[in-house]
């Protein structure tokens, strides 16, 4: 392993080495003394420590930097050497000036260095203009001195020789080799010629399928399109076969929402949800990826929401209790949007000026204070400094912050400019992001670290500047990536040193699948998916019929005024709703609860009961025919004595599957004034003995306290029930589970943009023993054994070609026959399922 | 086995720094961390003292003065004065003649002059005390949040020391279920590596009867067919026409971490997971229901060459030691499932020569009082589940608040003083540690030096240095150790 020395040590080693022999042992002393003080110096003791502590370290970081910084790097650091001395590393200290050595270590006293500091002679005095240090600071640095100068190892004043350009640039392309002219293979192949690096050869139709399929849209390739395009012999047929996958909206939808949930750190459950510390923006996030929404559209939307569907990411995770200056929740905006959405690291600047990037405690205090609705007092490593953060953007070029506009009006200047034309690390970050999933590295690299020089900065702004031409499109990149001769190339053979040297360009790197991906295409092969997802939006494109809801019209209702809550326990109701659904509606879908219990019947049939009121039950109205319907339900008050009473339910009605009624708005049911009620109870099976002739209207009753928590659990099952998706449950659209947290989905408690590309033991034994997978393969061996296969071998070729895109080879063939045998059995295929699974080949995309 | 052979322990550790080297590009590729060499001496490993620990985690908030601080003791009667009430267990005597703790722990008594009880642990407020957050902190050695995944203690020994055995995973969790309960998405936050990987992540066995499952093959499949499946994985993989085209190296990595896992799936090892194959007799004494179970379980991983071991009695809010009510009585419980199991799994390393390196460390998240929510002047707020002034039910009588001044820590082997106390707190309420308090991050550095691994540690994380105490300012406390 590879021991890199740390350029800059953030916080202080105790330094107790570094301090004469006798002042190191009489502290020893003296703390051994005071531990052993009891009660009555409880107080001292902890003073005493405090000092003891303050005498013995010497914090360079951040006790001496700050003092150097301030008042003499402007003149004597980086380019800057006045008087031919530099303070810039701790060898240009000890040099000293024109004039010889102007400090050594451990003599403070006769040193030149703190002479100058401390003189009041006009001409001499350091610095020369301006306040004098204060006595404490140079009693630190005489400290220091004394201590031997202690020097992070490897740090310097200077600026970093790398800035990454603000503007974007559309560089020339150089002319094509070979005839290759899409505009990326234009520069990578004359950067492999520059660097005598030689090209890559081109993979198969098949492994290319594989490949763009599972990048794009996370699956293995459907079994008809494979077919389709491996006989296409058309020239443009790879173009075609990109865009025939970036069409699939729901499946390009839903395999990047592990990317942006990833980034985006949004998830269906996770901590700070137990308190309603945090928000998902789950619906606004499919939403967005179905409908392929403009990236910087999608971004203002993020930093500046319309509605709260989209506000979770700026409002972070609140932790019950205090937390540290440096992880408030406007702290959070600042590093979140900086991470996420610039590659900037604010992480260091949120505590104090970073020592490893250009960034300052200000400009992190500044962008927070965007966001923070009331005044910002800016911490130092979690202390005050006696000053408010004023609202400000990273790079004023472009614009600024009107510091005095309120929240909402300062976070749509914020997304103006971070979205602003002019902005070119904005499009470079998010190029870079794609370029490294479709590509298996990035251009700059880790895709977090912005700061860092592109390996080619013509094929990075080459990308942005297309990528803003193009509208801020995403799939358009995608695409546009996807149909280059380079991604459509082999794959680099790595070496155990590729990652100790410098990166070079050698073609993609082969990409480990997702835990989603992976679960995915288990699923794809074994036809074992849930049936039920955890996503609490509708799946597919919103249409005019059926879009993710986000408020009930529904009214909860009752028989009395809602003013006089108390009913009484045992308190039965029928209460009925009749009504006429127009031709070519059918699919229906509804959600309800009632305080306490229910049975529900539409048109005579009982199709949902319950009796714990919290847990609201998706139905599907199974039953609904055109033309005149009723809804009956048989509603329960409990308790033990008089106590609020409440039924609740919406119903979304739409077109049949196919039917022109799809275009229309869905029909909504949902309980109102124009319901019913009587006191008479229908037998069990819902039919009257006697039909009641004393129906009366329905009061709506006023929401309680108590029911506020049931609403956003109401929205959730309405949209469950609203799915009417035919397609396979993604493992997007689930809670993380056991396996997949063990092949990698991240807790999405921090933003993560790139996961770990390697497999690790626990992993490998959660897929040699884990329950979840072999369970699924149980189940998958059965389903695949009642399809009727002509031959064992006839399965083996289906299997290898839905998974690697290819057929057996024959002895590939002979070790399946093997494993399974001449006839096929469920343990058979369950046996031969978990070898091919378990190969490089699956786990990889190449 | 390495105790008492240091260059066969070398050896091991070596080895394991070559896998490392091996595995060591995939890491740089995902800009995971690195190890950073120290700048100077002050961040050199100490000696390790001990070779494995075993953290017996009390989840819940373990009242000190209902087990091993007890205070003046109020016997139950109706009317009691809450505020008079410090200890509902009587005091009993110890094998060591300074130290008592309480009644209904008798046994761990009997083991008193192997330990070292630490009575002045101390946590910090955070406001709202919420355990899991508090669990984190100690887990961790950090405050949540924090703008990384922090690794738990647990995988910064595996990340530092590597495996003992390379068979046994070197963190292995006992007792705490990760599904199903409350608050879980906040302990899977904590029972993690973190940022270092999964590979140095907890092999979670939450029920320890089940644990043999957990290294076995499938359900349903008996071990020929196992040895056959892996038999055929590496034939096809040998067929595999584009083997050379894919990369070497990543294959070669994906394929060793099989190598492992079927390795421990195989071994002779794996039955160390089975604690059905021990004598009637000795299980008896450890069957006191699942934490007891959990700590046999911790014996033979031990034995076996496990590096890190947590047992916990399970967090679940309001459960175990959770007690917002009916604190005597659940703690009266919780005693007799701790006592025995825990004085055997002390005398069995002894008897087998394992305890000198081995250190036991027993801790909670935080105290618990009757009267004071944090501590005296905290802004913690009160999360009591009722208030009243007298005992008037049974279920009113113990400590039901959250109380973070005072907190006992027991430890045993890994080179601790026997028969020692350390720290005290006030007699009165409130029940301050009024001599050498020791906080979380110096609790961490004890464990770490015990463990020869330096409290100034650090890794590169995101370009920045992350060390195993909080900023490597830890410091152990010295004088625990012989």
């Amino acid at each position: 392993m590879e021991l890199r020395p740390i350029r800059f040590r953030c916080y202080t080693e105790g330094l107790p080495n570094s301090l004469p022999p006798y002042v190191a042992s009489m502290m020893t002393r003296l703390k051994r003394i005071v531990r052993r003080l009891t009660v009555a110096n409880l107080l001292l003791l902890c003073m005493g420590q405090l000092t003891l502590h303050a005498q013995a370290q010497i914090d360079f970081s951040h006790e001496i930097v700050p003092i150097l910084r301030k008042h003499c790097a402007e003149c004597h650091s980086g380019d800057n050497r006045k008087g031919s001395f530099s303070i810039n590393s701790r060898a240009d200290l000890l040099k000293g000036s024109e004039d010889g050595s102007v400090v050594e270590p451990g003599k403070a006293e006769s040193s030149r260095f703190i002479e100058l500091l401390v003189s009041n002679v006009e001409g001499e005095r350091m610095p020369p203009e301006g306040a004098r240090l204060e006595k404490k600071e140079i009693e630190l640095l005489k400290r220091w001195i004394d201590g031997g100068l202690n020097w992070e190892q490897g740090f310097v004043f200077k600026a970093p020789a790398y800035e990454p350009p603000l503007k974007p640039r559309r560089p020339e392309l150089p002319p094509a080799i070979n005839g290759r002219t899409h505009p990326i293979d234009r520069i990578i192949d004359q950067h492999l010629v520059s660097t005598s690096i030689a090209r890559p050869a081109a993979i198969s139709d098949g492994a290319f399928a594989r490949r763009a399929s599972l990048d794009l849209v996370g699956m293995l390739p459907e079994s008809s399109s494979l077919d389709k395009f491996l006989l296409d012999k058309a020239p443009n047929r790879r173009a075609s076969f990109i865009d025939q996958l970036l069409a699939d909206d729901e499946a390009y939808a839903e395999h990047w929402l592990t990317f942006w949930n990833d980034l985006l750190r949004n998830d269906y459950g996770g901590t700070g949800f137990i308190t309603g510390g945090r928000k998902q923006i789950s619906g606004w996030l499919y939403n967005s990826l179905i409908t392929n929404k403009p990236y910087d559209q999608f971004v203002r939307e993020l930093i500046a929401p319309p509605t709260d569907e989209s506000r979770g990411f700026i409002e972070g995770i609140k932790w019950r209790g205090e937390v540290s200056a440096g992880q408030t929740n406007e702290i959070q905006f600042a590093q979140s949007i900086s991470q996420a959405l610039l590659g900037i690291n604010m992480k260091c600047a949120s505590c104090h000026d970073s020592f490893i990037d250009r960034w300052k405690l200000d400009e992190a205090y500044g962008l927070a204070a965007i966001y923070a609705s009331t005044e910002l007092e800016i911490h130092r490593c979690d202390k005050p400094i006696g000053r408010k953060a004023a609202a400000k953007w990273l790079f004023p070029e472009l614009g600024d912050i009107d510091a005095s506009a309120k929240q909402e009006d300062r976070l749509r200047q914020l997304a103006g400019l971070m979205t602003h034309p002019e902005n070119g690390r904005f499009a470079r970050t998010i190029v870079n992001r794609l370029w490294h999933r479709m590509m298996g590295h990035g251009i700059v690299h880790p895709t977090d670290s912005m700061q860092t020089e592109p390996w080619s900065s013509d094929l990075l702004d080459m990308l942005a500047s297309d990528f803003v031409e193009h509208g801020y499109d995403l799939k358009h990149t995608l695409r546009f990536i996807a149909t280059s001769a380079a991604y459509q190339s082999q794959s680099e053979v790595l070496t155990p040193d590729a990652e100790s040297r410098a990166y070079r360009y050698e073609g993609p790197r082969a990409k480990r699948l997702t835990a989603e991906q992976f679960v995915d295409a288990v699923w794809q092969l074994t036809e074992a998916a849930p049936t039920k997802m955890d996503a609490t939006f509708v799946r597919g494109k919103a249409t005019p019929q059926n879009s993710t809801s986000t408020e009930l019209s529904a009214k909860w209702i009752w028989s009395s005024d809602g003013q006089a809550i108390a009913h009484a326990a045992g308190e039965k109701r029928t209460f009925r709703k009749r009504f006429e659904v127009p031709k070519g509606l059918g699919q229906a879908g509804a959600v309800v609860t009632c305080d306490n219990t229910f049975k529900l019947y539409l048109n005579g049939k009982k199709i949902a009961s319950s009796e714990n009121w919290e847990a609201p039950v998706p139905v599907r109205l199974e039953g609904l025919i055109e033309g005149m319907n009723e809804l009956l339900v048989v509603a329960e008050n409990l308790g033990s004595g008089p106590n609020p009473a409440g039924l609740i339910l919406e119903a979304k009605i739409m077109g049949k599957e196919g039917s022109s009624a799809l275009d229309k708005p869905p029909l909504n049911i949902v309980t109102d004034a124009t319901w019913e009620w009587t006191d008479k109870l229908p037998k069990e099976n819902g039919k009257f003995a006697k039909v009641p002739n004393d129906w009366q209207p329905a009061v709506l009753v006023a929401a309680q306290g108590v029911w506020a928590g049931v609403t956003p659990k109401l929205l959730a099952e309405l949209n469950r029930s609203a799915n009417i998706s035919t397609k396979m449950v993604r493992a997007a659209l689930l809670k993380s589970d056991p396996m997949m947290r063990a092949l990698g989905r991240p807790n999405r408690d921090q933003i993560v943009s790139m996961r770990p590309n390697d497999l690790t033991t626990l992993e490998a034994m959660e897929l040699e023993n884990g329950n979840i997978l072999a369970n699924t393969l149980t189940v998958g061996a059965e389903n695949l054994l009642k399809r009727s296969w002509p031959s064992q071998e006839a399965f083996t070729q289906w299997l290898y070609r839905q998974a690697f895109c290819r057929l057996p080879t024959k002895d590939e063939q002979l070790v399946a026959r093997e494993l399974v045998g001449d006839s096929l059995s469920a343990r058979g295929i369950e046996d031969l399922l978990w070898v091919v699974i378990m190969q490089p080949e699956f786990q990889m995309v190449r | 086995m390495e105790y008492g052979n240091n260059e066969n322990k070398h050896e091991i550790r070596r080895d394991f720094l070559k896998k490392l080297a091996a595995a060591g590009s995939a890491a740089l590729m995902t800009g995971q961390p690195q190890f950073v060499r120290a700048t100077d001496d002050s961040a050199a490993n100490p000696p390790a003292k001990a070779d494995a620990c075993i953290l017996l985690w009390m989840a819940g908030g373990m009242a000190a003065p209902d087990t091993f601080d007890p205070k003046r003791y109020s016997p139950y009667k109706n009317g009691l004065e809450i505020s008079s009430m410090l200890s509902t267990f009587p005091a009993i005597d110890t094998a060591v003649d300074n130290i008592k703790i309480c009644e209904g722990l008798e046994n761990i008594a009997s083991v008193m002059d192997r330990a070292t009880l630490i009575r002045s642990a101390v946590q910090p407020d955070l406001g709202s005390i919420l355990h899991s957050r508090h669990q984190y902190h100690w887990h961790t050695g950090y405050v949540p949040p924090q703008t990384v995944a922090c690794p738990h203690i647990g995988a910064w020994i595996a990340k530092v020391l590597g495996p003992r055995n390379p068979v046994i995973p070197a963190f292995i969790n006992i007792g705490q279920r990760l599904e199903g309960v409350g608050e879980v998405e906040e302990l899977k936050a904590f029972t993690t590596a973190g940022f270092f990987g999964s590979e140095f992540g907890p092999m979670n066995l939450p029920f320890p009867e089940e644990a043999a499952q957990s290294v076995r093959p499938p359900k349903g499949m008996d071990a020929e067919r196992f040895s056959n499946r892996d038999k055929m994985f590496r034939r096809l993989l040998d067929k595999n026409p584009n083997r050379d085209l894919m990369s070497d190296y990543q294959q070669a990595s994906m394929l060793r971490s099989f190598d492992n896992a079927y390795r421990l799936l195989s071994s002779k090892e794996r039955e160390a997971f089975d604690i059905s194959l021990e004598p009637k007799e000795v299980l008896a004494k450890y069957d006191t229901g699942r934490f007891g179970r959990g700590c046999l379980l911790a014996r033979r991983l031990i034995e076996a060459g496990a590096r890190f071991v947590e047992v916990t009695t399970e967090y679940v809010p309001f459960l175990y030691w959770d007690t917002h009510a009916n604190g005597h009585e659940t703690l009266a419980g919780l005693h007799k499932e701790m006592d025995s199991p825990i004085a055997t799994l002390v005398r069995d390393l002894e008897e087998r020569g394992l305890l000198d390196r081995t250190l036991i460390v027993l801790a909670s998240e935080f105290s618990r009082d009757a009267i004071v929510e944090g501590r005296p002047g905290s802004t913690a707020s009160d999360q009591a589940t009722f208030k009243v002034d007298t005992v008037s039910e049974m279920k009113h009588y113990g400590l039901h608040r959250h109380f973070t001044g005072g907190t006992s820590v027991l430890m045993f082997g890994g080179g601790t003083k026997k028969g020692f106390l350390y720290g005290e707190t006030a007699e009165e309420r409130p029940l301050l540690a009024i001599k050498n308090p020791v906080s979380v991050m110096d609790m961490h550095a004890t464990i770490m030096t015990a463990m020869g691994i330096s409290p100034k540690t650090q890794y590169l994380v995101e370009n920045r240095p992350f060390y195993v105490t909080e900023d490597g300012k830890g410091q152990a406390v010295a004088e625990v150790f012989a």
